[in-house]
């Protein structure tokens, strides 16, 4: 017997581990870790663990960041040495990319973690009131309830509570700022000065003529063709239906 | 180094350790069970345990720390139950005490042996299977893993002339099994 065999029994049953081997360990340990990522808001903390993405914050400060994960989440959070697959689905999407990217929202209440489910489902290019999330939710008075959770989104960005505006369609509040959140919701394609020029004018909705259908001014561009041939701005359902328009799947206007 | 960046900071230095010592950890209790599947789960439990204990160690004594024989003994203590509750080997590897026979061979293979080769080491993982539990993990830390006799003492809280017999009946026993096998 050569000490080659040895050496290559050796190598033949050394193992890698799997990608989530640390993230394990670490939660079983009781702390989760954080990275620095590159947003379209300028360079983020994303913070982790074996459940997901637990928090992402304006990166900056690292002592403080730390503080305020201990207070808010009672884990302490650590830099990481390592990517894994949940911060490299994390760093994709925060650059654009179309990822699946897992949250842990076990910090949320039951309700709140519905809003952020709801405020996910909103597409790239699409805004939707608090009144919707609510109404969607089968809780039509809890806009402002829905307001509060968005704003203790600990995920912005991945969830995009920003997609989530006033009823006035006004931007409303957000983590980041209302600068960033209109920055954020015109780098997606909403044209907000055509959407508040609408409700200036009294338009709660806006009609398509063409597809037969009546829809939010925030569903995709659609008020960047108020006055356009075949769109019509429209003050409320009644003058939706007089115009023999339905209510448009995609951004629901109204109660079903 | 990484024994006092523990001691300064256990959390914010743990993952190192981590990186540095998961390979050879898996790998080692994968042997030592002889189940690679099981071996992730037990060699996360290593490092859970390992945290836990040096999260209640004084500074002192986690930069006194020789971590990887100390490791070792965690991964031994894991897989010792494992090892020992398991059914035993249907043909046990007997093996003669006694003087070594002949040191190991240095000789590079010919070319003729390379298509043997991966018959050959797998004839290995089945011999140290069949390897008792009280010769296994000295066996594997000194000749698969290189450790020390040193650390090899350490890790399984044995004198060092006791490790050294026991690797040794394990490397005669597994060179009698590879040559019965060649037969």
């Amino acid at each position: 017997m050569s000490e080659t065999i040895l050496r290559e029994y050796g190598d033949a049953t050394r193992r890698g581990v799997s990608p989530d081997f640390t993230a394990k360990i670490c939660s079983e340990c009781g702390f989760d870790r954080y990275t620095t990522a590159v947003s379209a808001l300028g360079d983020v903390y994303v913070a982790w663990n074996a459940c997901g993405v637990s928090a992402v914050r304006s990166a900056g400060d690292e002592a403080a960041f730390e503080a305020w994960y201990g207070e808010r989440f009672g884990r302490r959070v650590v830099p990481a040495v390592e990517d894994d697959p949940t911060s490299a689905a994390a760093r994709a999407k925060l650059r654009g990319e179309q990822v699946e990217v897992p949250c842990d929202l076990r910090e949320c209440s039951p309700f709140e973690q519905r809003v952020l489910e709801k405020a996910a489902e909103i597409s790239r290019g699409h805004a939707r009131p608090y009144g919707w999330v609510a109404r969607e939710l089968g809780a039509p008075d809890a806009a402002r309830a829905v307001g509060n959770a968005l704003g203790r989104n600990p995920v912005p960005l991945l969830i995009p509570c920003h997609r989530v505006v006033r009823t006035d369609y006004s931007v409303g509040g957000y983590v980041f700022g209302s600068a960033a959140k209109r920055r954020l919701l015109g780098r997606e394609g909403m044209d907000l000065t055509a959407i508040e020029n609408a409700a200036r004018r009294g338009f709660r909705y806006v009609g398509a003529d063409g597809d037969g259908t009546f829809c939010l001014p925030t569903c995709g561009d659609i008020a960047t063709r108020l006055g356009a041939p075949g769109y019509v701005g429209l003050h409320s359902v009644e003058e939706a239906h007089a115009h023999g328009l339905v209510p448009c799947d995609l951004c629901r206007p109204i109660a079903a | 180094m990484l024994a006092g960046a523990l001691a300064h900071d256990l959390d914010r230095s743990f993952e190192h350790l981590v990186i540095a010592y998961r390979v050879p950890i898996v790998s080692f209790v994968g042997r030592m069970l002889h189940d690679h599947a099981r071996a992730e789960d037990v060699a996360q439990d290593v490092f859970v345990r390992a945290y836990r204990a040096l999260k209640s160690y004084p500074a002192e004594r986690r930069r006194a720390l020789r971590l990887r024989s100390w490791l070792y003994a965690i991964a031994h203590n894991l897989t010792r139950n494992a090892v020992r509750d398991a059914p035993p080997p249907s043909d046990p590897l007997e093996f003669e005490d006694g003087e070594p026979r002949a040191a190991l061979s240095d000789a590079a293979p010919g070319p003729e042996d390379s298509v043997l080769r991966a018959e050959a080491w797998d004839h290995v993982g089945a011999a140290v299977a069949r390897l008792s539990p009280a010769v296994r993990p000295a066996f594997v830390m000194r000749y698969v893993d290189e450790l020390s006799y040193d650390e090899i003492a350490a890790s399984l809280e044995q004198p060092v002339g006791t490790v050294k017999a026991s690797a040794h009946r394990g490397l005669m026993a597994v060179r009698a099994y590879l040559e019965k096998s060649d037969e």
